[in-house]
């Protein structure tokens, strides 16, 4: 039996859904992202194992206790907050201790326990100050020691890395996951960054409108979508539009070009209207001849982002983007060039809807 | 117009119109602080004439002689005390549920609260007597459950002040996140009120209780209606019969109040709530 259990979990405000039919199961030291836009019921789902909102129906059971209804104090579970939410009448040391004050351990306990989560964190020179004398990536550290203290079963992170800036958010990234893979403890990370949750998590939860998209290694999610939101949401997508012309061998026509795809078309039949979708670096120049794909195009446009170079091609009447890393040699086309592009057929994707 | 030699050359074009306003602001300043200080002054020079022909503490020494007035001093303060403890304990409670749990009642709370202000004292003394010296509810029939029933009315008084200090407090800091923060690490209602709500609003609650010590200090028409000896009322009394004491009596209640004003500088060390002050 999985570790932490959520079971059939909706919850409803007034007349509508923020989290419908919500079911899972993580093991333990699982690291489990929840990634989805604003308003997807990531947090709500958060919030409910934390305990601050009850489930309308289904249930969460914790190493094998039903906590459904226990209340966020009985539940011992770690949480880090969007806002630091440090209490900022206490040092950094006396915030991380409340938790261990609280449940009334010993004061050498404490002052061990204290000593080791600070110095998890490199802040042993800041044990003394106020918070408000931290930086944000310290204040960051200082709330993750706080809820590490207590040893909570689950750590659950409400996007603990907005608000930073771009280098420290990534440095504190790979400190979180450090952290999280040594002391081996179960994490729910909630983030709408899919980069952040693509690079941090064993498994991710993508999460559109309530409901569950899919669920998957970063690797699957990004690389097999199941769903149309999920292969946009994830990554950067091409998407056109395109009909049946072989079911059984798998030939669409786009715009009058012929392409075959991977995916399973089997159900549609031949004139049907479908969406495509490719991505970026699924294009190359090169191995014209090996691939299944091989597309006269003409390049409309080139995008230098610095480890990548980004050509916008027009196959048919479609712009398509083609990402191509970046070297020193590289030999670009120009602008109005006709070239040819080349896919694989796994690369072209037919998804639901 | 003295600033103008700070003034640096060639700003001096851009400078000119806020030299004038500076002027507006120091005229504005001086006339207000002449209009707070002079009677002040006035007061303290007029209470140290009780001796022909020298100026003296003679005033204050009758008024620290007279044996009705320690005890009216003394029974004020304890009043302020336990009607601001009292007003602490149903305010903190309250604004702070209604923060985190109930924002919909926050204008129904913040109405009530102002009741005070929109009855007169007179009206409130009145009714209060009606209302609480014929059984079930005897309060009037002793001098001690008078007095009782008098810190429960400063109690009521301080609302206004109490309310709004504790409301803007509470808005400063994140009540809901250090709420559900103290919660996840186990912390019980009691806990996160006195160890994390209560310290944060340190300096609100002082300056609620500051507003409310200084009310009831000089409270005198309730107290008077309902025959306690307390501050106001000897005050009163002071005036009708004395020359200077009366003077040097207003001098002592204003510096009581400033002190109480000095003591909170210190402890909140004159930096807000982000210190802790420790």
């Amino acid at each position: 039996m999985a570790y932490l259990t959520l079971s059939g979990i909706s919850k409803q405000f007034s007349d509508s859904y923020v989290v419908k039919d919500f079911s899972l199961e993580i093991e333990k030291g699982e690291f489990v992202s929840f990634l989805g836009p604003s308003g997807c019921g990531k947090t709500t789902t958060l919030r409910m194992v934390a305990g601050f909102e009850s489930p309308t129906t289904g249930n969460i059971t914790l190493d094998g206790v039903d906590i459904t209804d226990s209340p966020p104090n009985k539940r011992n579970v770690g949480m880090i907050f969007q806002s630091y939410a440090l209490f900022p009448n206490m040092t950094v040391a006396q915030n991380v201790a409340f938790g261990l004050r609280v449940r009334r351990e010993t004061a050498s306990n404490i002052k061990q326990r204290v000593e080791e989560m600070i110095s998890l964190i490199h802040l042993e020179e800041h044990a003394h100050k106020f918070p408000y004398q931290l930086s944000g990536g310290q204040q960051r550290r200082v709330s993750l020691a706080r809820a590490l203290a207590i040893q909570p079963h689950v750590l659950l992170l409400d996007e603990p890395l907005s608000a930073l800036d771009a280098k420290i958010r990534v440095s504190l990234r790979s400190e979180i996951r450090a952290i999280q893979r040594k002391l081996g403890i179960t994490a729910i990370f909630v983030t709408h960054d899919q980069e952040e949750a693509l690079s941090i998590s064993d498994r991710i939860v993508v999460m559109n409108a309530g409901l569950i998209e899919q669920v998957g290694t970063p690797f699957e999610v990004y690389n097999f979508p199941q769903t149309q939101f999920v292969a946009n949401f994830v990554g950067s997508l091409n998407n056109a539009a395109a009909e049946v012309l072989d079911p059984a061998r798998g030939l669409l026509n786009l715009d009058g070009i012929q392409l075959i795809t991977a995916s399973d078309i089997q159900s549609k039949k031949k004139g049907d209207k479908v969406r495509i979708s490719v991505r970026p670096e699924r294009f190359s120049f090169a191995d014209v001849q090996r691939k299944d794909n091989v597309l006269d195009c003409t390049i409309e446009n080139i995008t230098f982002l610095g480890s990548v170079v980004r050509i916008q091609v027009k196959i048919g009447n479609t712009k398509f983007n083609m990402d191509t890393f970046n070297n020193p040699f590289l030999e670009l086309p120009k602008i109005g060039d006709r070239e040819q592009v080349s896919c694989s057929k796994e690369a072209v994707l037919v998804l639901d809807e | 117009m003295t600033v103008s030699s700070n003034s640096m050359p060639g700003a001096s074009e851009k400078k000119a119109p806020s030299r004038s306003s500076r002027f507006w602001a120091w005229l504005i300043f001086i006339l207000s602080a002449a209009y707070f200080l002079v009677p002040l002054g006035a007061t303290f020079y007029w209470s140290l004439k009780a001796e022909k022909d020298i100026l003296g503490f003679e005033a204050y020494k009758r008024l620290f002689a007279d044996s009705n007035f320690l005890p009216a001093f003394s029974q004020s303060v304890v009043n302020a005390a336990a009607a601001i403890f009292l007003s602490l304990l149903i305010i903190v409670p309250t604004a702070y549920w209604v923060t985190l749990r109930l924002p919909k009642l926050r204008p129904v709370v913040e109405f009530i609260t102002l009741l005070p202000f929109v009855i007169p004292a007179v009206v409130l003394v009145f009714g209060l007597i009606r209302l609480y010296s014929r059984p079930p509810l005897l309060w009037t029939a002793t001098y001690e459950s008078s007095r009782v029933l008098l810190i429960c009315v400063y109690a009521a008084l301080s609302f206004p002040y109490m309310f709004r200090s504790v409301d803007n407090g509470l808005r400063a800091i994140d009540v809901r996140s250090l709420t559900e923060a103290a919660q996840s690490l186990g912390a019980n209602w009691v806990t996160i009120l006195f160890r994390v709500i209560f310290p944060n609003l340190r300096v609100a609650l002082l300056s609620g209780a500051l507003l409310t010590f200084a009310i009831v200090i000089g409270e005198l028409t309730i107290a008077l209606y309902m025959a306690q000896h307390t501050l106001g009322p000897y005050m009163a009394d002071l005036t009708r019969s004395k020359v200077y004491e009366p003077s040097a009596m207003a001098i002592v209640s204003f510096s009581v109040t400033w002190m109480a004003m000095g003591v909170i500088q210190l402890i909140t060390g004159g930096q807000g709530q982000a210190t802790g002050g420790h």
